[in-house]
């Protein structure tokens, strides 16, 4: 019990300093009304030019708060792998490693309490700004606890990416080109502007086995069309890339690991 | 006249040169930000082929309109702040740091000769891409490639334009960098949308307060219709936003010169 | 056409805003306060002055980055800030701790860089620069990059850059700041020969007695805006430099020391902080003295803090002035 308390304090730490420049935070977030305005414009569009009140199953209304939520999630991403690339490259990971502490489980309660409080505030904005723009949609209390169990694994998962990222510093020159894909990638095939159904149909098999779905659809689906068979089948997605990931990352993490004992940093 | 174009000219070349051998000290680098923007930019061509493989049109543009805007606005973006660096992001810290001064300390008119001062590395990957993606995806034939390079240096004006009245706020609200970002952001995020998208007031404040029309709007119509007059009307607004940079520039500069603008946070 | 410098009756008064919170507090700040100076062509001045004394409100005025609230000032027969271009052809500035060489690129590019800001002609700026790089020695270092330069080796990379243009005036604003004692004298002895033989007018800022001692022929002292004092160096260095600190650590307990014109400023059972009046004792009589003392540890001998003898001079002079 002692060691999840310690975690869990790191996590709150994080969260606290984050709160302190929530007014910078909001500030920034404004920019969310942009994104948002623009896109209930392009939907207006595009349902009107469909001549439908469906699209991909979802409403115009739907469709922007869609975006909403996957906004927040992009938006609020740690800097994992930068943070882990600088562990690396300036040796304080052998400091972090004599710690009474899991390298990895303090750089996660870390990433948690930043993305956690960072997410919920741009979700405040944007929820008010698609309130203004589209109105509300209908929800359900089942409906909103599937979209809250479905974010942690999704959360989760962005972070064993990112810090899988971040150990490639023991191999590479600089990691932040591997960053800008990662990132790049979650945004195309996690389905950020679009939800995956709209994507041409070849792809969709291969959309769905990648993790980025779980990351950014999964959540943003839960939200606005949830689904008993849809969360179904996410959590059981997202439960296997989580122990696919995790897997990867503790092998990686012991291969450089052995590296940084046998030439001492 | 002439002559001290021809001589400012000079100068612009012999900035790009050393600023260009300053970023080559560090090659790495400086391609592999060239190739990250490059990507950053493919990715939203990505986006908008998957959307225009499911909703072939959109208010009258298809794929291959959005891609001209693209590539026009890229290629001017990558243009302006390859050339004219500190018209990126550097204006309102220099105002705020003093920076001025050593640039008023030179025999150059202040304004064109400290916006050459620097390159933004990552500019030229934007110029790259939308030079690729016009000659490579659209294939345009001769008359449509010269107007193309044409309008890149329009566009480039506008952004200088924009680069300069944003960051001239300084002169007025103190830091304002976090607040001119917010201006440029805005008005490059909605030029990369179809201007059909916007209607009534909105299209109004597109070609005022947040210039995303005459930043690709006007040049846009100007490559699809292939018209000298409608390329016209896009360098004159081009030249109104410029202007209205340069006189929000000199208006502040004259505050500078008089010293009022200390101010101290109790 | 006066080919000086020529400041009468300079005022320049800043509107202050003070922001505590959301109250706004306007106040009227005298920056300068009537300052009249002449400077001859070729003169050496060292202008100096505690931290906001007016100084370098007083230079922008000059080099026409500011505008005086009242007041006339001509440099080489312009008015600084209506002819602040043409002006700007003919002097130079060098800044001690802002560069103006490229700091990843070998100076010579900077040097290319600046005949081109300055419209240089082709021939005329291969003979000068050539001229500088055997003059200030930076022939070695051409064609290193300025981050990988000793500190003195870019000073004299900063200067010569400065004087490519051949200005008629020069502004230096700390030089020789972080620079090791030789560095420091080379670089003044380059500034002086710039002078002497080129017959640049030179204006020097800086905090370091040194400086002022070996590089200028005239001391002007401001304070509050105003000038206190208006002299050769000779006469400011006889009234006011004069003075040197000795610090001294002994090993054991050391015999009382007396020597006129030496006062203890303070003292402990092993250390002592004297005070010498050079024009009294030199301090050569001083050293030995103290060696002989007892068994010395170390010692130091230093110029008094500028800013010191500054509020002395200030003191002094205010006294001197009949109110």
């Amino acid at each position: 019990m002692k060691q999840a308390e310690k975690y869990l304090w790191i996590g709150c730490t994080a969260a606290r300093s984050n709160l302190a420049y929530a007014g910078e935070v909001i500030y920034r977030s404004t920019f969310i009304a942009v994104i948002l305005y623009i896109f209930m414009r392009l939907w207006t569009v595009v349902y009107a030019g469909a001549g439908s009140q469906r699209i991909g199953g979802l409403t115009r209304p739907q469709m922007l708060w869609y975006l909403v939520i996957t906004e927040a999630i992009l938006m609020s991403t740690p800097r994992v792998a930068a943070e882990v690339d600088d562990d690396v490259r300036t040796g304080r990971l052998a400091v972090h490693l004599i710690r009474p502490l899991s390298y990895v489980c303090g750089h996660l309660s870390r990433a948690m309490g930043d993305r956690v409080v960072r997410f919920g505030i741009n979700l405040a904005v944007g929820a008010v700004i698609a309130f203004i723009l589209v109105g509300p949609i209908p929800m359900s209390l089942p409906g909103l606890a599937m979209f809250l169990a479905v974010l942690p694994a999704a959360f989760l998962l962005d972070f064993l990416g990112m810090f899988l990222i971040g150990l490639c510093a023991f191999w590479l020159e600089s990691t932040s080109g591997l960053v800008l894909i990662y990132s790049r990638a979650v945004m195309m095939f996690g389905g950020m502007f679009l939800p995956l159904e709209i994507y041409p149909a070849a792809m969709q098999p291969a959309l769905r086995v990648l993790p980025f779905a779980s990351m950014v659809s999964a959540p943003g689906r839960m939200f606005v069309n949830p689904s008993f068979r849809h969360f179904g089948e996410a959590i059981v997605i997202q439960g296997c890339a989580v122990v696919v990931f995790a897997i990867v990352v503790a092998m990686v993490q012991s291969i450089a690991l052995k590296r940084l004992f046998a030439n001492g940093g | 006249m002439w002559r001290s174009v021809l001589d400012y000219l000079h100068l612009a070349v012999a900035y790009m040169r050393i600023n260009i051998r300053a970023q080559l000290e560090y090659r790495g680098a400086f391609f592999s930000q060239i190739a990250a923007m490059f990507i950053n930019d493919g990715v939203w061509v990505v986006f908008w082929m998957f959307f225009f493989t499911r909703f072939p049109v959109l208010h009258g543009w298809n794929l291959k309109d959005v891609l001209s805007l693209w590539a026009i606005t890229t290629a001017g973006y990558g243009l302006a702040y390859g050339v004219m660096g500190n018209a990126h992001r550097r204006l309102a810290p220099a105002i705020v740091q003093g920076e001025l001064d050593l640039w008023l300390l030179h025999p150059r008119a202040v304004l064109p000769h400290l916006l050459l001062g620097s390159t933004i590395p990552s500019a030229w990957g934007d110029a790259l891409f939308g030079y690729v993606v016009y000659l490579g995806f659209i294939r345009p034939d001769a008359a449509r490639a010269m107007m193309f390079v044409a309008l890149s240096v329009v566009v480039a004006v506008v952004f200088v334009g924009l680069g300069v009245m944003t960051g001239s706020l300084s002169f007025y609200v103190g830091n304002a960098s976090t607040l001119s970002d917010q201006w440029r952001d805005t008005s490059i995020t909605f030029a990369t949308y179809p201007p059909t998208l916007f209607e009534g007031k909105v299209k109004l404040l597109l070609f005022t307060l947040i210039p995303a029309g005459f930043i690709s709007y006007l040049p846009v119509e100007a490559l699809r219709s292939l018209s000298i007059a409608n390329l016209f009307v896009a360098f004159t607004g081009a030249l109104a936003v410029l202007a209205a940079g340069v006189a929000m520039f000199y208006h502040g500069l004259r505050r500078y010169e008089s010293g009022n603008l200390i101010s101290i946070n109790g | 056409m006066s080919r000086g410098v020529e400041i009468r009756e300079l005022m320049k008064n800043f509107v202050l805003t003070r922001w505590s919170g959301l109250r706004r507090r306007v106040s009227d700040v005298v920056a300068v306060d009537g300052i009249s100076l002449s400077v001859p062509p070729g003169q050496s001045v060292a202008f100096i002055g505690p931290n906001g004394a007016g100084k370098s409100t007083t230079i922008k005025m000059l080099t026409g980055i500011l505008h005086p609230t009242s007041g006339e000032v001509s440099v080489l027969g312009f008015i600084p800030w209506r002819d602040r271009r043409r002006l700007a052809h003919q002097i130079g500035a060098v800044f001690g701790q802002r560069s103006q060489l490229w700091y990843h690129l070998p100076p010579g590019d900077t040097f290319d860089l600046l005949s081109r800001i300055y419209s240089l002609k082709r021939e005329e700026f291969v003979r000068t620069r050539n001229v500088l790089i055997e003059r200030f020695n930076l022939g070695s270092f051409m064609n290193t990059p300025v981050r990988k330069l000793s500190l003195g080796q870019r000073m004299r990379a900063e200067v010569a850059a400065s004087l490519l243009h051949r200005p008629k005036v020069l502004f230096l604003d700390e030089p020789t700041i972080g620079l090791d004692v030789i560095a420091r004298q080379e670089l003044r002895n380059l500034i002086c020969e710039w002078n002497r033989n080129d017959g640049t007018t030179i204006f020097l800022t800086s905090h370091d007695a040194g400086d002022i001692e070996h590089v200028a022929e005239r001391v002007i002292v401001i304070n509050h805006g105003q000038v206190v004092v208006d002299d050769n160096v000779a006469a400011v260095r006889r009234k006011y430099l004069g003075a040197k600190i000795l610090r001294v650590q002994f090993h054991e307990v050391p015999r009382p020391v007396l020597l006129p014109g030496v006062t203890v400023l303070c003292s402990s059972e092993y250390e002592w902080k004297l005070q010498i009046d050079t024009a009294i004792t030199p301090v050569r009589r001083v050293t030995s003295a103290v060696l002989d003392a007892g068994s010395v540890a170390d010692i130091a001998v230093e110029d008094p803090p500028l800013e010191e003898v500054i509020a002395r001079i200030y003191c002094e002079s205010r006294r001197e002035v009949p109110s």
